[in-house]
């Protein structure tokens, strides 16, 4: 009964106070369900994705001897569904189109079943003519100069050429792995896939081939494609368990006649590593925003702590034991708890809704409910935390003289005199000195092995640096206040005039509480400054990603062996909505026996053209490389691994092996080691090298240009591309960057952080208004006594505004410039801790201005609606207030 | 203004606090003066009106009915800090500050000079011998000593009418004596008069006139000196 009493008087007597502790835990479990819901629908959006890219689930390739209808038969045993595929090597092909007749080298010969296309829709893409029937891949058409309704011949070792016509132009998207050495190690695959490609269906392949299988049963292969059940598991770790585990069970299964080429389990591998990235991203991220909302609840809480004391003393007097105390606040942190909780998980479903398409806290009911638990286990724990807890030690210390303070001389806390601030801060440097030596490698996934970490002690950098940096900003604040009254006078003065040695004093001696509500607002601004730092590096990068595997907004690239040059760029220019083009040779160099991409550029341009990064380069920007490869044609920029393997110093020569244009010969072509290249527009992610494009074209006899990069100017890529392909028709890839920006993969860039994003920046406002605005204002409140008494002595509206905005002004203006630098040395932190998620790893921090210009005027807004409202509330009814109190 | 002219006057005053079935009237129109250098006892039960008569008179309220004016002390505006000083009921000093920044707050808030300011407040300490508290927190005060340091406040800005709220309402008889006789010492060597709301007869009784305040309304006694009997009551 008399908790009833209690609660439903602390609900109407402080009714403001008691709805902002609950809102502070509803804002906890608002972010930690809301976060648990974008972690469990990105993992499940991972998996997916994942699933979606694989064309081909499995490729089980018979071995020599086995019995390919046994490998059929066990494969549809396990697998949805399941076609065998015919392989067979033609040592070259030859057309003759009008006068001229054109070969290739060898190539592959593929049997396909007629229903292939319609069971592995991805694999196969119609360029022209027939999508089904007898069908070339595109570079093959183009070596060949051939079209649809043709005819090709197709050489067969040992036998004569057989004559095939064509009815198709197709392209391979995924060529790798359809192309791929089942079996083989990552490091034995072959360098790329064959260059002419030619398939048959089924019953054509069987009629020109099944002799050269009984007479060489070397020159061909078989292999049955697999789709599986894509019923998967959310998590992409549980599902590459699965996949992997099925895999290893068909091959026990076949005993030995057939090898499973695992392409879903090799896509899942890459998703898993990125699937505890998003995990890591959460925990920092998001753990910060909700102990920052439990701090800001302990503080509304505690701004009522002298109401409390005296209440608590008035029991007493009436008889209360301390166990009744204790009993009435955990009664009244249940309600706040359970108030907290309910509208925070519909506030969570609410934000779900709205930033990630969903209302569920996790991609199963099961994992839904273990998130709402969760979140509403913290708030109840915070909750407890800043209103239980408090009363309990009150209760127990509690004296009717002692409920009587409110301010008391200020006392250095004990963590102060042994510098635990910087003791923390030490500790975070070190922490993350030592992660650094690893190279920030926080999720290890090695291949092939089920089992994969993540180093969670890495966290403790920026944790020890988030806590050490608050508690800093508390020291700093304090001896700021208490260095002596003429400081604190000279900072109450632009505000309180000739009051300022009074409102000084009183600032000195509130110092602890200044000090306090000064941290909550930078460790609001540092959560605030480095997400949005963080969220913002990392579209840039995401955005660079794109650039750096397309090449520029859109990116013509011409087969293998074309002999467009330069000049092309000029019809290309002219179509609609290009804004600049830029050619990009593409040879391939032997570096001794190792064969490694060679790009040719056009040192004047390509910097602007392609917004070349510094942090491609190594040994110098961007800019400069670029020109000192003008002024020093035959310079090279190079691989670190190449440096490494081949011990190159700078000035070295370098003596490369390329292709001659006329001849078709290799020529030694010698260059100058001048620096490092890590990244580049359209290379590969290992080995690949820099020259001068009119250097090679002079070497090599030949201007042809591999791709041409596009820059569209801000018109839309796609629809560029479109018009594009319409003037190149078959003769050249056009791909543009809005499809690549979806086909990077499953890479954690691919997931769209937009919606957390959202999310967190959200609630980072939310919670800036709170530590500004509503702490001042709880603060303020809580000395309505003390405004009462100034009020009747007579102080004027413009005297009450000199102790509050002297005091606001401190506490924000504090708060925002210790936020910003911790929110900056934190962001640094995180982006470096956080590579693994930076594909590539970003040259320097994008810095969103306009948000944290937000963050910064919602912060004053709040204290400024506060500060008006405190010296209105006191010089409307002081009597009311003396009454009252 | 003449000489002639009351401190203040109170004409038909009434107070309501709230409004329709809820409101509660703390004091019905009723109407007195006070003098230069009077003394004056208003007493009462707790509840009665006493503080709201006393807040109305000190101008930190406003009468729903009726006028009170200062007619040789000047514009509400300008009566605090000035001619009129308060002793609020309860603890009244502000907690950050120490003893001798509290009673020079009245008057660094009327424009004195802080550091005349510091100056007028130890004086006004030393009168109550508390100077050897000045630096000392409210907190770390006795009750006593609060009241007293409060009362060196009111006197520090020199008023014409200084008004007590149950100056002696948390204290025990014997420091509630002492206090009393401090600022009845206090207003005459200032020569400004005094009212004092008090619900103990003895304290009443040290006082030259009493006036009684019973479910809001006020009866004014009559003058000795002046031997006529004058009602305030509505």
């Amino acid at each position: 009964m008399l908790g009833l009493t209690w609660v439903r008087g602390a609900i109407t007597r402080r009714f403001g106070r008691f709805l902002a502790t609950a809102g502070g835990v509803a804002i906890a479990v608002a972010l930690l369900a809301s976060i648990g819901t974008f972690l469990a629908g990105s993992k499940a959006t991972m998996t997916r994705r994942a699933v979606q890219n694989v064309s081909v689930d499995w490729q089980v390739e018979a071995q020599p001897g086995a019995d390919p209808a046994k490998v059929l038969a066990g494969v549809s045993s396990r697998t949805t569904s399941a076609l065998p595929v015919e392989f067979a090597k033609t040592p070259g092909l030859q057309a003759t189109t009008g006068a001229s007749t054109q070969s290739t080298g060898p190539g592959v010969v593929v049997g396909l079943p007629v229903s292939y296309s319609r069971t592995f829709p991805g694999v196969i893409r119609n360029l022209v003519g027939a999508p089904l029937g007898v069908l070339i891949a595109q570079q093959t058409a183009a070596n060949l100069h051939v079209a649809p309704g043709d005819t090709v011949m197709i050489g067969r070792a040992g036998l004569a050429p057989t004559r095939v016509r064509i009815d198709g132009v197709v392209d391979v998207p995924q060529a790798d792995s359809f192309f791929q050495k089942v079996g083989a190690p990552i490091g034995a695959q072959a360098h790329a896939p064959p260059d002419n490609v030619v398939f048959l269906p089924a019953a054509t392949w069987h009629a020109r081939f099944d002799r050269l299988a009984a007479s060489r049963p070397d020159q061909v292969t078989m292999q049955v494609h697999a789709r599986l059940s894509h019923a998967l598991p959310g998590d992409p770790a549980a599902a590459y368990t699965r996949v992997t585990g099925s895999a290893r069970s068909l091959e026990v299964l076949l005993a030995g006649a057939g090898l499973v080429g695992d392409n879903l389990g090799s896509t899942l591998a890459a998703a898993r590593s990125d699937g505890l990235y998003a995990q890591v991203v959460f925990l920092f991220l998001g753990v910060p925003g909700a102990v920052l909302a439990g701090l800001l609840t302990a503080a509304v809480a505690a701004s009522g702590a002298d109401r409390r004391r005296r209440e608590q003393a008035l029991l007493r007097t009436r008889g209360a034991t301390t166990t009744t105390l204790v009993r009435l606040s955990l009664l009244e942190a249940a309600v706040v708890g359970a108030i907290g909780a309910l509208v925070g998980l519909g506030a969570a479903a609410l934000v779900g809704t709205w930033a990630f398409g969903t209302a569920s806290f996790g991609a199963t009911t099961g994992a839904a409910i273990v998130w709402a638990v969760s979140a509403a286990a913290v708030g109840f724990g915070i909750a407890g935390l800043a209103v239980a807890v408090p009363a309990w030690r009150d209760a127990r210390a509690l004296t009717v003289v002692g409920a009587r303070r409110v301010v008391g001389r200020a006392r250095a806390p004990r963590w102060l005199r042994f510098g635990l601030d910087l003791l923390l801060l030490a500790g975070s440097a070190l922490v993350f000195r030592l992660t650094s030596r690893n190279g920030y490698q926080l999720v290890l996934a090695p291949e092939g092995t089920p089992a994969i970490s993540v180093s969670y002690w890495a966290l403790a950098g920026p944790a020890l640096l988030w806590s050490g940096a608050g508690l800093l900003a508390w020291r700093v604040a304090y001896l700021v206040l208490g260095s002596g009254r003429s400081f604190a006078r000279r900072l109450a003065r632009p505000f309180s005039g000739r009051l300022a040695s009074t409102v000084g004093a009183t600032m000195r001696r509130q110092r602890r509480l200044l000090a306090g509500a000064l941290v909550l607002v930078a460790l609001t601004t540092a959560f605030a400054a480095s997400t949005a730092v963080f969220n913002s590096t990392y579209r840039a990068q995401a955005e660079i990603d794109a650039r750096l595997t397309n090449g520029n907004d859109v990116t013509v690239t011409e087969p293998p062996g074309s002999n467009v040059g330069p000049a092309a760029s000029a019809k290309l220019a002219a179509v609609a909505g290009v804004k600049s083009v830029e050619p990009l040779q593409h040879r391939y160099a032997y570096v001794g026996a190792d064969l490694q991409d060679m790009f040719g550029v056009r040192t004047s341009t390509i910097v602007g053209a392609t917004k070349l990064q510094d942090a491609y380069f190594k040994g110098g920007t961007a800019r400069a490389l670029m020109a000192r490869l003008g002024r020093e044609p035959n310079g090279v920029l190079v691989s670190a691994e190449t440096v490494k393997d081949f011990q190159l110093q700078p000035g070295d020569t370098l003596r490369l092996r390329l292709q001659n244009g006329r001849t078709k010969q290799l020529t030694e072509v010698p260059f100058r080691y001048i620096g490092v290249a890590t990244e580049f527009p359209t290379a590969p992610r290992d080995s690949f090298m820099l020259a001068n494009a009119s250097y090679i074209a002079q070497k090599t006899g030949s201007d042809a240009v591999g791709a041409f990069l596009i820059d569209t100017g801000g018109s839309s890529p796609a629809a560029v591309a479109a018009n594009i392909r319409r003037q190149v028709g078959t003769t050249a890839s056009v791909t543009d960057i809005s499809k690549t920006r979806k086909l990077i993969g499953t890479s954690l860039t691919a997931v769209d952080l937009s919606g957390l994003t959202r999310v967190e920046l959200g609630f980072a406002l939310a919670l800036a208004a709170a530590a500004t605005g509503l702490v001042l204002a709880l603060g303020f409140a809580e000395r309505r006594r003390t405004f009462a008494i100034a009020t009747a002595l007579g102080a004027k509206p413009r005297q009450l505004g000199g102790f509050v905005w002297s005091e606001a002004a401190f506490v924000t203006a504090g708060g925002l410039a210790a936020g910003a630098l911790t929110g900056w040395v934190l962001a640094e932190m995180l982006v470096k801790v956080l590579t693994g998620v930076f594909d590539p790893p970003p040259a320097a921090l994008s810095v969103p201005w306009g948000y944290l210009a937000v963050v910064a005027g919602v912060a004053i807004a709040a204290v400024l609606v506060a500060g008006m409202m405190t010296i209105r509330r006191a010089q409307r009814a002081p009597v009311t207030v003396l009454r009252d109190l | 203004m003449t000489n002639a002219e009351p401190l203040v006057r109170c004409e038909q005053v009434a107070r309501t606090y709230g409004s329709g079935r809820s409101a509660v009237v703390a004091l019905h129109g009723l109407s007195c003066e006070i003098g230069a250098g009077e003394q004056i006892a208003i007493m009462g039960p707790s509840g009665s009106g006493k503080s709201t008569l006393l807040h109305l008179i000190a101008g930190l309220d406003t009468p729903t009915a009726g006028t009170v004016s200062w007619p040789a002390l000047g514009e509400r505006a300008t009566l605090r800090p000035g001619p009129i000083a308060l002793v609020l009921q309860g603890p009244s000093l502000l907690p950050p500050l120490d003893v001798t920044e509290n009673v020079a707050l009245p008057l660094v808030l009327g424009g004195v000079d802080p550091s005349e300011a510091t100056e007028r407040a130890r004086d006004a300490l030393d009168r109550f011998d508390l100077l050897g508290v000045g630096d000392k927190l409210p907190e770390e005060l006795s009750g006593g000593q609060a009241q007293r340091v409060a009362i060196a406040r009111a006197l520090a800005q020199r008023p014409q009418l200084l008004l007590a709220d149950e100056p002696t309402g948390q204290l025990d008889h014997t420091t509630g004596a002492v206090v009393i006789d401090v600022l009845l010492e206090a207003a005459a060597a200032l020569g400004a008069a005094l009212v004092i709301s008090t619900h103990d007869p003895d304290i009443g009784e040290r006082l030259v006139r009493r006036w009684t305040v019973s479910d809001g309304r006020l009866t004014v006694p009559a003058d000795p000196d002046a031997a006529e009997a004058e009602s305030c009551s509505a």
